[in-house]
This record gives C-alpha cells, sequence and structure tokens, in this order.
C-alpha cells in the first residue's frame, strides 16, 4: 500500500471533524465574554413544553400556552442582556438563531467545498423543519412529566412523560419519511443534512456541559444553603459521595461493560471487528457519541455509526418508558433509590433520555415511599435524578479518554501488520479531532471554576460563576440540543430502510437488545450497589418545615 | 481505495455512503489479540474496582 506523506495540520480547513472543532469553540468562546459583561449568546431560541390552552386553575410554570412555547434562553439566564432577549419574543429568537447558524455553517460548508447554494437551500428547510419538530414534540402530551403537570397545577392530563426524548424520535421519525417516502427531496436535501458533522459540534458543546457541571452544583447548593443547614450539610456530602463514586462505578462499568459486549457482538452475533467495537462503545458508554468517536478511532465506515446512532435512540426511549417502574417496583426497589438513580445514568444511552427517566424514577420512588410510610418519609425532591445524571456526566467525560486509548490500540495492535512500523502522526490522524474541542471546552470552564470562580468559596467567587453560567447555558442547553436535533432529523433524511433491511439491520438490533437486557443492566445495578449501596436521602418530613412540595 | 481514502480524510457521510452490506458481514476470525484486549479489559476493571470500593466513601467497603 503506497502510503502519502500528511501534514499534521492537514484538513484543518476541509474535514467535517475540524469543522466541529471550529463551530463548537467559535460559539463557546462567544459565551465566555459573558465574563466581560458581553452576552452574545444568549438569543439562541430554546422549547418549553406547551399546551393549547391552561385548564383552569392552572400555572404556567413548567408547561405554557402555545404563544410561549419558545424563548430566548437569554432572557432567561443573561445577566447583562436580559430584557433585550425577553423582547426577541419566539419568532424573533427562532430567526436570530437561523442567522447566526447559517451563516456559520455556510462558512464551514463552503471550506469543505460543498455545493453552497444547495447547502443553503437544504439547511433552510432543514433548520425549520427540526424547530417545528422540536416545538410539536414539546406539545405536554409528549413530552411532560407527571412533576411538571403537578408543579402547572393540573395533574389529571395524560401524557407520554418522554421529555425532551419525544423531539428527537420525532425528528428521526419525520426525517425517516422524507428518507423514505420523499426520495427526491431526500436527495435535494441530501447536502445539508450532516448527522456527523452535527453530532460532533454537539459533542463540542457537550463539553461545555460538563465542564458547567461543578458552578451549576455551587450555585444550586448556595440557594439549598437557605432552606436549613442540616438539609445543606447532608446534600453537600451526598453530592460529594455520588461525584466520587459515580466517578469510580463508571470507569469499572466501563471497563466490564465493553469487553462484553465487544465479545457477544464478535462470538454470538459474527460481527466483524469495527462494527462490534462502535456497537461496543455505543452500549457501554455514550450511546450515539460514543458511536461516533469510536467510529472515527477505529476508522469504522461512517454508516456504522449512523446505524448505530438509530438504534440508540430508539433503544433510550423504551428504555425510558419501562427502566424507571422496573426499578422502583422489582429491582433494585426504594430500599435503595441511589442504587437505582446511578444504575439508571449507566444503563440509558443518551443524556436526554437519561436524564428524563432519571426524573421519572425519581417521582416514582418518592411517590412509593411516601405513601408506604405514611408520610413519615418525604425525600428531598431532585437527589434520585441527580444521581442519574452523575454517572452519565462522567460516562460523557470518558468519551474522548476511550476513543484515545481504542485509536491507539487499533493503530498498534489490531492494524499492525508483520514488519511495518506504524508512524504516530497515524494516531493523530485517526484520532478524533472534534474530541478536542470537547476538553478544551470542559477544562476551561473547569480552570474558570477553580480559578476566578474559586470553587464558589467567596462571594466574588460565585458572582463570576455566575457570570460564566449565563455563558454556559445557551450553549449547552439551547446549542447543544439543537444541533443534536439537527443531528436526529439528519440522520432520518439520509437513512434508507430498504438498504438497511438488505444489510440484516435486525441483526444489530438483536446484539442491542441480548446485551442491554442481559448484561449492561444487570451489570449496571450491581455496579451502583457497590458503590452507592446505604447512601440516603434527606427526610424533608424529619425537618420542621421541610416539606416543601 | 483512493475513494475509500478520500472518504475518510473529510469524514462526510452522505446518502451514498448507505451501503451496508460490508459492514455487517465477513466478520473476520477471532484472534489472540482480541482476547488480551477483552481479558486485560476486564483485569483492569478488577483493580480499578478495588482501588474505587476502598477510596469511594459511599462504597460497601466502608
Amino acid at each position: 500500500m503506497a502510503k502519502t506523506q500528511r501534514a499534521w495540520y492537514s484538513g484543518m480547513l476541509t474535514t467535517e471533524d475540524w469543522w466541529a472543532v471550529w463551530l463548537g469553540l467559535f460559539f463557546f468562546g462567544l459565551g465566555l465574554l459573558t465574563l466581560a459583561g458581553v452576552d452574545l449568546v444568549g438569543w439562541v431560541a430554546y422549547p418549553k413544553k406547551w399546551v393549547f390552552s391552561l385548564p383552569d386553575g392552572a400555572i404556567a410554570k413548567k408547561i405554557v400556552t402555545m404563544d410561549k412555547s419558545f424563548y430566548a434562553l437569554g432572557g432567561k439566564y443573561s445577566q447583562t442582556a436580559k430584557d433585550t432577549y425577553k423582547a426577541l419574543g419566539p419568532i424573533g429568537s427562532i430567526l436570530i438563531t437561523y442567522l447566526v447558524f447559517t451563516v456559520a455553517t455556510t462558512i464551514g460548508a463552503y471550506f469543505q467545498k460543498w455545493d453552497v447554494k444547495k447547502y443553503l437551500a437544504g439547511w433552510t428547510i432543514i433548520f425549520f423543519l427540526t424547530y417545528l419538530v422540536w416545538f410539536i414534540g414539546h406539545h405536554a402530551f409528549f413530552s411532560a412529566s407527571v412533576v411538571d403537570l403537578k408543579k402547572s397545577h393540573f395533574p389529571d392530563m395524560f401524557t407520554l412523560s418522554l421529555g425532551g426524548g419525544a423531539s428527537f424520535i420525532l425528528a428521526l421519525i419525520v426525517g425517516l419519511i422524507i428518507g423514505n417516502f420523499f426520495k427526491p427531496l431526500a436527495n435535494y436535501l441530501s447536502t445539508a443534512a450532516k448527522p456527523e458533522w452535527f453530532i460532533k459540534t454537539a459533542i463540542v458543546f457537550l463539553g461545555v456541559k460538563v465542564g458547567y457541571l461543578p458552578i451549576k452544583a455551587v450555585l444550586i447548593g448556595s440557594k439549598l444553603g437557605a432552606k436549613g443547614s442540616q438539609i445543606g450539610h447532608e446534600m453537600a456530602n451526598l453530592t460529594f459521595d455520588l461525584f466520587v463514586a459515580g466517578a469510580a462505578a463508571t470507569i469499572v462499568a466501563y471497563l466490564i461493560f465493553w469487553p462484553g459486549v465487544y465479545t457477544i457482538s464478535r462470538l454470538m452475533f459474527k460481527l466483524p471487528r469495527k462494527t462490534a467495537a462502535v456497537l461496543a462503545s455505543a452500549i457501554s458508554i455514550c450511546g450515539v457519541s460514543a458511536a461516533v468517536a469510536t467510529g472515527g478511532a477505529v476508522r469504522a465506515r461512517p454508516i456504522v455509526s449512523i446505524m448505530v446512532s438509530a438504534l440508540v435512540v430508539v433503544y433510550a426511549v423504551i428504555e425510558l418508558v419501562i427502566l424507571p417502574g422496573v426499578f422502583t417496583h422489582v429491582w433494585p426497589g426504594t430500599s435503595d433509590p441511589i442504587v437505582a438513580g446511578a444504575a439508571m445514568g449507566m444503563a440509558v444511552k443518551t443524556d436526554g433520555a437519561d436524564a428524563a427517566a432519571g426524573e421519572l424514577l425519581d417521582e416514582f420512588m418518592r411517590q412509593k415511599v411516601e405513601k408506604e410510610s405514611g408520610g413519615k418519609i418525604v425525600w428531598m425532591e431532585g437527589v434520585i435524578t441527580t444521581s442519574a445524571v452523575m454517572t452519565k456526566i462522567w460516562i460523557d467525560m470518558f468519551i474522548g479518554l476511550w476513543a484515545f486509548i481504542l485509536a491507539l490500540f487499533w493503530v498498534y495492535k489490531i492494524e499492525k501488520h508483520e514488519g511495518d512500523r506504524v508512524p504516530f502522526s497515524e494516531v493523530w490522524f485517526r484520532f478524533p479531532k472534534f474530541v478536542l474541542g470537547y476538553f478544551a471546552a470542559w477544562f476551561i470552564y473547569l480552570g474558570i471554576f477553580f480559578g476566578p470562580g474559586q470553587a464558589g468559596g467567596t462571594p466574588e467567587g460565585v458572582s463570576i460563576l455566575k457570570a460564566a453560567k449565563a455563558g454556559a447555558v445557551p450553549v449547552e442547553k439551547g446549542f447543544r440540543k439543537l444541533f443534536f436535533m439537527l443531528t436526529f432529523m439528519s440522520l432520518g433524511i439520509i437513512t434508507d430502510f430498504r438498504k438497511l433491511a438488505e444489510a440484516q439491520f435486525g441483526k444489530m438490533v438483536w446484539v442491542y437488545f441480548v446485551a442491554l437486557v442481559f448484561y449492561i443492566i444487570p451489570v449496571a445495578i450491581v455496579i451502583a450497589y457497590l458503590f452507592h449501596h446505604g447512601m440516603t436521602i434527606p427526610n424533608m418530613a424529619a425537618i420542621p418545615g421541610g416539606v416543601i412540595n | 481505495m483512493a475513494e475509500e481514502t478520500k472518504k475518510q480524510d473529510t469524514g462526510t457521510l452522505s446518502g451514498g455512503d448507505m451501503d451496508t452490506s460490508s459492514v455487517l458481514e465477513n466478520a473476520e476470525e477471532w484472534e489472540p489479540i482480541e482476547t488480551k484486549l477483552v481479558v486485560w479489559s476486564l483485569v483492569a476493571a478488577g483493580f480499578f474496582l478495588i482501588i474505587g470500593l476502598m477510596l469511594a466513601p459511599s462504597s460497601i467497603f466502608h
């Protein structure tokens, strides 16, 4: 095989991988400007759960009416331009979001030598279709949880309780309908339907989320402190314990999940190595993101990551519907609520579905224990959700590291031919570059937390952390979820079921099912038990005035 | 091969790449290096399990 010399910087202006870094870091940088008092990211339009009209006695807290179904995140989180962003309204914020991302992504399309005119037209259709689906998916029927209904004072409405996951599924379904039943349109949109680019960019934004986590914890903690020093003290200890236990459990889970699923894929289902590696990462680690990162590391064909990503989304929603009930009523049950939460974080493979499943679990468990104890035990709301999110966050953090280790292993061990010397540069070329953006965003926010933010230990530090939050939230919440939505829509558009069926897609469905049900979930519960068994949630009923729900 | 290299370089995915026939079929033989990968992962898991159980204040060791 003839080898050509490549400069280390080759592809920096021409590949999706690098453009995910540029796009991600550009907006991350814009977010950082809030530290200097300039908010240039609060315009992003974000959905709220909505209904056509609120019933009598209801309050528009978690669920609003249709005309308020989108808002500029800066209208809520900005410190310096709150009124300006509020004034944008739903349509204004969507139009600005469109304009900004149209300019940014079209520049990327130009440098990647795509047909810019076709990209622009396709992007426009995909963008507005995505927002339309985002809007529909946030109707309370699809998205509202029991908690949302309770807070909005109309608990009797029947909903599917899918949270933000409903929008992802709808986007995938709409994309699939276009891709399979409106093929001329799908072909027309294909220049702009770039799921890999969108997801890689979303992963850079995910780095902001991970870096922002300690900031969020400190700012929430400062609020909890006002409700009583006892609860504050217990929560501080619990949060720290969850943080440490989550890290340890996640590392162990990784190292048990991955080889198990890889072996199942290879020996039971006879899948090729690269496909098995991508599937193992997706089922073991963090679904879509891990599939894309591992696909890049082992140089699997892009279709592998795409197929696996589609499976991850579908299974995550199935888990979201089934697992909270099973964990509450069967195993681990209310005797070990934190074990159940932590296991959820290790078993559900998308951030959105995990957070939604954690929230459902939180609600189910609290209701059950309160009912069984006759009101003598009332757990603080959100602790079980936090335990589910904590393990998931740790899992998110390790995506890049695992991709790097796999890239090294694949280059030096799996594909090394006799007598061949593999240059170290090959590791660099295989390394998924968008992971650099992910780490940069994460570490810089972490630096802000421990540096000028002083870990929230002083009033000045808290003030800086609040300024950082104003820039981080639109990026980690608004931009990230928008790019996830674009990913699912694009994924559907370019997916041709006929070809997938011809290629025995069902085989992969069964690998996923067997691995998840008979391996991942039981092992997740056992590991969660080892690290979280016995952790207790503060009992609000034991504190005078503690029951605030 | 040249086309494949180009595809890898750009990382671009389009509808034309949806041919899945070669990604689910033609599995390679299981090789000893894969056994090593699996076994060493599990050994590492055991190592980190013990370390983690000792360090995490909430573990069953405490």
